[in-house]
Formats: C-alpha cells, sequence, structure tokens
C-alpha cells in the first residue's frame, strides 16, 4: 500500500515542473547568490568604510597618520578634494562615512600633554555605532603609535636597549591577539556558506506545502480521497502515506542543499560548505523539520477550499515564518526583542538545529530539544489536521 | 445482499433519509432514481462507510455495516460522479495505484487490471495520461478502477453524465454485463432512458422516503393508466413551458413530450385545440404511463428532474 502511495507521489511530484522548481532549484539559487553576496560580510577582506582625510597640517606626521590609516584593510580613503561645508555634507550624504580632519598644528600638539582634540571626525548619519567605535579607536591606536615612535626617537640616544624594546613591541600588532571562533579552529572564521545554507535548506523544506496542498486539494476535489476511503484508507494511513514520500523527499532537498554547498559555490569564488562532525544530527533536525513541514502542509492543505488559496497561504506562511525564524535576516543582526520573537517560528527552531552543527561544530545531543520540538509541532498539526478531514468527510465536505 | 431496515440520516434540522426500507437480491441491477436533493448520493455515501447515520440497520453480504465496514468493502466499490482519478497518472498508473492501496498484487493483479481494461477497453490508451483521455475515455477509466477488486457489489453515482451518446451506450453495455458474471449494481442517474435499458430493479427516491421500489416492468404496468402523453413532432419548449402555465394539469416532460394527469373531455380538447392554435404537430397521444420518465414525474413531488 505505502509503495503505491510512495510511487503515486514521486511520479506526480517529478511531473509537476513548477513542484520541482520550488522545491529544488529555487532554494539552491538561493543558497548560491546568498553565499556569494555576502562573502565579503563574512571574510576579512573587503574594505567596510570609506573615508577622506583634510589634511590641513601637511607635515611629516599628518602624513604618517594617513599611512597608518590606508593600512587597515577596512578602511578605504577617496581622494575626493573637499575643501567647504557644502562638499563636506555631499560627500557624507553620497559614498563616503566618515572625513578625518587634520587640522593646523596636529603634528605640534602630538607630543604635547594638553588635552585639546587632535583630530576632528566627521560621521555619516547611517553608519552604525559599533563602526563608529572601530574608526576611534583606530586613530586612537594610531595617534598612541606616533606619540611612541616621537618618545622611542628620544629615548634612543640615551636608553638604546629601552628603544630598541620599543621597536620591537611596534611589529605587526594583528598577530597581538588571537582569535577562535567559537567550535572552531584558532584563525578559522565562520562563511557565507555556512550561514547560507541551512537557512536555505529550511525555507526550502517548507516549500513543500505547494506541491502537498495542489495534489491534496485536488484529491479532495475530485473525490480521490473519498474513493480511497471507499476502499479502507484511514486517516491515518493517507496521512501516513504523505508522510513516507515527503520525509524522503526533504531528505533529498537537504543532502542536494548540502551538495550546492560544498561543490557548486566554489566554483563561483566564496567558502566551500564543511559539514561538521554530527551527520546524526543533521538527521535529527532534517527529520523534524520534514514532519513540522508536512504537518505545515496538511493542515493549509485540508483547511483551504481551492488550490489557490492553499499555494497563497502556503507562500505567506512560508515566508513570515522565514522572516520571523531569522532565514532572511540573521538573528544576530536583529534587535533584542526580536530575536525573542524568533523563537515562534520553526524554522528558527530547525534554523538554530542546523546552525548547532554547521557552525557551532556541536553534535546529536545538542540538537534533541529542537528535533523534538520539530516532531512535536508537526504532530501536533497533523492531529489538527486529521481531526478537520475527519470531520469534513462525515459531513461529505 | 443489501438489507437496509428504517434508515434516519439527517443533517442538523434537516431530513435526508425518511425511514428508509429497502432489500436489494444478488445479481441484481438497481437503479436509484430521485430529483435533486432526494437522499441518493447520501444513501449511496452511507452504503459505502463514507457518512454516518443515524438511526437503522444495514447489512450487506449479510454483514452489518457498522460492524463488518472494511470486509464489506474489500467485496464492493464505489464509482462516484466525479472522475476520481489523477490526470498526471497514465492509465496504467492510475490502475496500478488503486490496485496497490487496495494491496492487490502479483497475479491478482495482472489479472484484474486485464479484466479491466478489456471491459472497458483501455488496451490502446495504456501509457496516455489521464488528463488528455475524452470524457468517455475518463469515465471509463473512472469505471475500471472500481473493478480492479473484482467487487461482488458495485456503486455507480450518474457514470455516463456529461459524455457521447456512443461512449454512453458502451458504458452501458459494460454495467448490463456485470449482471452476466453474478454481480450486484446501485445504479443512481438521471436519464431515465439509462434506467430502463439497464436496470431490473428500481427506486424512487422523494425528499429522503423511497416512494416506489420494485420490477421495472411491473411498476409501469400497475400505476394506474389516467393519464395522456402527447409526444411532438418537434422541439417546442418556450410554447410548452406557456401551455403548462395557462392549464394546471399539463406538465413538460421534455421539450417534445407533455403529459396530463387526469384530464377530462373538455380540458383535453381544449389543450388540443391550443396545440393547434400554435401550429404544434403533434405525433402521437396515448393513454398511461407508459415509460419510466412519465412514472417518474407522475409520482414525485417536484415534478422536475434534470433531463
Amino acid at each position: 500500500m505505502f509503495k503505491a502511495m510512495l510511487l503515486k507521489e514521486f511520479i506526480l511530484l517529478l511531473r509537476d515542473k513548477y513542484a520541482l522548481a520550488a522545491l529544488f532549484i529555487m532554494p539552491s539559487i538561493f543558497i548560491l547568490i546568498m553565499s556569494i553576496a555576502l562573502k565579503d560580510t563574512f571574510g576579512s577582506d573587503r574594505a567596510l568604510l570609506s573615508y577622506a582625510v583634510i589634511d590641513q597640517d601637511n607635515t611629516a606626521e599628518s602624513a604618517k597618520l594617513r599611512t597608518f590609516l590606508l593600512s587597515n584593510g577596512r578602511l578605504k580613503e577617496h581622494k575626493a578634494p573637499i575643501t567647504n561645508t557644502a562638499q563636506r555634507q555631499e560627500a557624507l550624504n553620497g559614498k563616503l562615512h566618515f572625513i578625518v580632519s587634520i587640522p593646523p598644528g596636529f603634528a605640534q600638539n602630538l607630543d604635547t600633554e594638553q588635552s585639546a582634540s587632535l583630530l576632528q571626525l566627521d560621521v555619516a548619519s547611517d553608519v552604525k555605532q559599533e563602526m563608529l567605535t572601530l574608526v576611534q579607536a583606530e586613530l586612537v591606536i594610531d595617534i598612541i603609535r606616533m606619540r611612541m615612535e616621537k618618545i622611542q626617537e628620544e629615548l634612543a640616544p640615551f636608553l638604546p636597549e629601552v628603544a630598541q624594546k620599543l621597536e620591537a613591541m611596534k611589529s605587526n600588532r594583528d598577530n597581538l591577539i588571537q582569535v577562535r571562533f567559537n567550535a572552531m579552529g584558532i584563525n578559522k572564521k565562520p562563511t557565507s556558506t555556512q550561514q547560507s545554507v541551512p537557512s536555505w535548506i529550511v525555507f526550502g523544506m517548507f516549500f513543500v506545502i505547494i506541491p502537498m496542498s495542489t495534489v491534496f486539494i485536488s484529491e479532495h476535489k475530485q473525490n480521490t480521497l473519498m474513493r480511497m476511503s471507499a476502499m479502507n484508507i484511514s486517516v491515518p494511513v493517507l496521512f501516513a502515506g504523505k508522510l513516507a514520500p515527503y520525509i524522503i523527499i526533504n531528505q533529498i532537498q537537504v543532502w542536494l542543499m548540502i551538495g550546492v554547498g560544498i561543490f557548486l559555490v566554489p566554483l563561483f569564488g566564496a567558502d566551500a560548505l564543511t559539514l561538521g562532525d554530527s551527520i546524526s544530527g543533521l538527521f535529527m533536525v532534517s527529520l523534524g523539520l520534514s514532519l513540522a513541514a508536512i504537518g505545515t502542509s496538511i493542515l493549509i492543505a485540508v483547511t483551504a477550499d481551492t488550490v489557490e488559496q492553499a499555494t497563497t497561504i502556503g507562500g505567506i506562511i512560508n515566508i513570515l515564518m522565514g522572516a520571523i525564524g531569522g532565514v532572511m535576516v540573521p538573528k544576530f543582526y536583529m534587535s533584542q526583542s526580536m530575536q525573542q520573537l524568533t523563537n515562534i517560528s520553526p524554522m528558527s527552531w530547525g534554523l538554530e538545529g542546523f546552525l548547532d552543527i554547521f557552525l557551532r561544530g556541536q553534535g546529536a545531543g545538542a540538537v534533541i530539544t529542537e528535533s523534538l520540538t520539530l516532531a512535536g509541532f508537526g504532530a501536533g498539526l497533523l492531529l489538527a489536521a486529521g481531526m478537520i478531514l475527519n470531520a469534513k468527510m462525515k459531513r461529505g465536505i | 445482499m443489501i438489507s437496509i431496515k428504517n434508515l434516519v440520516k439527517h443533517y442538523n434540522n434537516h431530513i435526508a433519509l425518511d425511514h428508509i426500507d429497502l432489500n436489494v437480491g444478488k445479481g441484481v441491477i438497481l437503479g436509484l432514481l430521485g430529483p435533486n436533493g432526494a437522499g441518493k448520493t447520501t444513501l449511496v455515501s452511507i452504503l459505502n462507510g463514507l457518512i454516518d447515520f443515524q438511526e437503522g440497520e444495514i447489512e450487506i453480504f449479510g454483514l452489518p455495516l457498522s460492524q463488518e465496514l472494511k470486509a464489506i468493502r474489500k467485496r464492493s466499490s464505489f464509482t462516484p460522479q466525479s472522475l476520481a482519478l489523477y490526470d498526471n497518472l497514465t492509465v496504467l498508473e492510475n490502475l496500478r495505484f488503486f490496485a496497490g492501496i487496495q494491496k492487490i498484487r502479483g497475479k491478482e493483479l495482472r489479472h484484474n487490471v486485464e479484466y479491466a481494461l478489456s471491459v472497458n477497453r483501455l488496451h490502446s490508451l495504456l501509457d496516455h495520461k489521464a488528463g488528455i483521455l475524452s470524457g468517455g475515455q475518463k469515465r471509463r477509466l473512472n469505471i475500471a478502477i472500481g473493478m480492479l477488486n473484482n467487487p461482488e457489489l458495485l456503486y455507480f453515482d450518474e457514470p455516463t453524465a456529461g459524455i457521447d451518446p456512443e461512449s454512453r451506450t458502451n458504458i452501458l453495455e459494460t454495467i448490463r454485463s456485470f449482471k452476466n458474471d453474478g454481480k450486484t449494481v446501485i445504479y443512481t442517474s438521471h436519464y431515465m432512458p439509462e434506467i430502463e435499458k439497464i436496470c431490473d430493479e428500481v427506486a424512487i427516491l422523494d425528499r429522503g422516503r423511497i416512494i416506489r421500489h420494485g420490477l421495472l416492468e411491473a411498476m409501469l404496468h400497475e400505476e394506474k393508466a389516467d393519464s395522456v402523453v402527447i409526444e411532438l413532432r418537434h422541439s417546442y419548449e418556450a410554447q410548452l413551458q406557456t401551455l403548462a402555465r395557462k392549464y394546471a394539469l399539463v406538465k413538460v416532460i421534455d421539450a417534445a413530450t407533455l403529459m396530463i394527469d387526469g384530464p377530462d373531455a373538455t380540458q383535453l380538447g381544449a389543450i388540443l385545440a391550443a396545440l393547434e392554435a400554435e401550429q404544434i404537430d403533434v405525433k402521437q397521444i396515448r393513454y398511461g404511463t407508459t415509460n419510466l420518465e412519465a412514472l417518474f414525474i407522475q409520482l414525485t413531488t417536484q415534478g422536475n428532474c434534470d433531463v
């Protein structure tokens, strides 16, 4: 019986090119695009902030400050001439994030003990606070370096050993701090692929709503369900007959997306996906997600009257769950209250489970809660759908 | 084969079946007739265990329906009015799927599929998707699916709706042939000539009650022959409706047939004069309810049907 149902669902799905596109091609393309688009955001090579310098001091010291700023890969200098307030405002409304003004007397004031400001920083209004802090820190470091160099020069004739020590201290500030991302190797970083693949796997899995509800509503409308019922197929058996093929379809989706992350994404210049260490954890999360997605699909299919209704409602629910659940905008970009809100979306539970495995390198034990919550959610929806369908069929609807 | 005693079904305050008693013997083809809303589909759905009922007892194959539904379903089949099949599966895939879910396998599967194909003349369409078949071919496939479990009892709910005359004839021949195999058929239809052509017995349902049940031949002879049927050479629908509004005794059976209930000579004369005045060409005038359609219209209170 299950073999017949399985075969039927597969044939119907394989002959539905739109469903195939929604289930397999769309999430693959999302993974590819997002991994490539966000590649530099997660990497360190791209200049994040652009700035200009107005040097009114024109000394060796002011030139040195400019050199220091240039050596920071996160900052990119624009050499547009800025001579008046209007140009300054125009530049900050356009492509510049900061303008560093070096006033006359900068070199002179560098080694004095006065507490007056050495530099002026004009900031574009859309610059985030953490970016401002980054630039301020960079400028403070550069000023301290320049002051240390001055002290070093002054000490060199009298205390050459101390001067040598100071010289040694200057070398390669990047090596001073060792960075280790949680559950990753020293100086290894999470990549855009590690972030994108789990998100779009989750999103893609929920797209079973479209083919499932299309087939289910057609079956209902054409009385195929009624005919099956007259052939001794009960509602639980009917649901089990849907569950089995779509769990397999979901698993195929998961491994296809993983394949895209491992093999296809690197061809376009982004980092390849690494799987983590827990295949069993991966199966647990994807199985829980399957149940949640199929439960949602069947409940929508049972309550909607037409295919159009089901696909519209299904599409909206999918997008809402994705937006709330951190699929479209990563959770860490959200405010605290929004991060709390993500917890209501089953997509968020699945996403956290996948991130535990892909990104945080955790094992099956860490994803038991997410997997069981998802499975329970799916089972609850299936139960509700079963009761609704039973009632509808008994009333001859 | 089927025994129904005191069956009651109501939807909230509406009575769909009102204390129905009906017995159908083995090998009988029973035509279930009734105007829209009479309760035909409700009755067939109850007999297939698809909807519940409030009162009464039903036995099929000598087994109580409430307790032995699964066993009864294995020996019967239901062909709904709608085309309950998968448009995106081929004819063979449809048959294999519906056989598969009934756990029909191996030799039995091959034999039953072959039987369903040959009886319904579907061999040449095996690899065609159901969605591209003609209306008649789809109807035949719909029936073929209902034959896969080699049932002893078959229910057909308007199996010829919306198809061409040739396909209808083929389907009726197929259903009639089931009698030769000793199968019992419950056949609901609005097409009276179909019922006359294939059924041995007729049960007429009206407002949830069976108002007549018996052998078709006997029923037609037993009815009082106090009606006059006027058959016309051509269709005159508008004129006949005008006539029916003018004379309360006149019932329009179709665009070319009138029936007059118990007319006296004066009224009959007036009606014939009115026909002549409208230049309506009369083909034949006869007494009595000589066909099922006339009997049906005479018996049912609504006096209309979807012919």
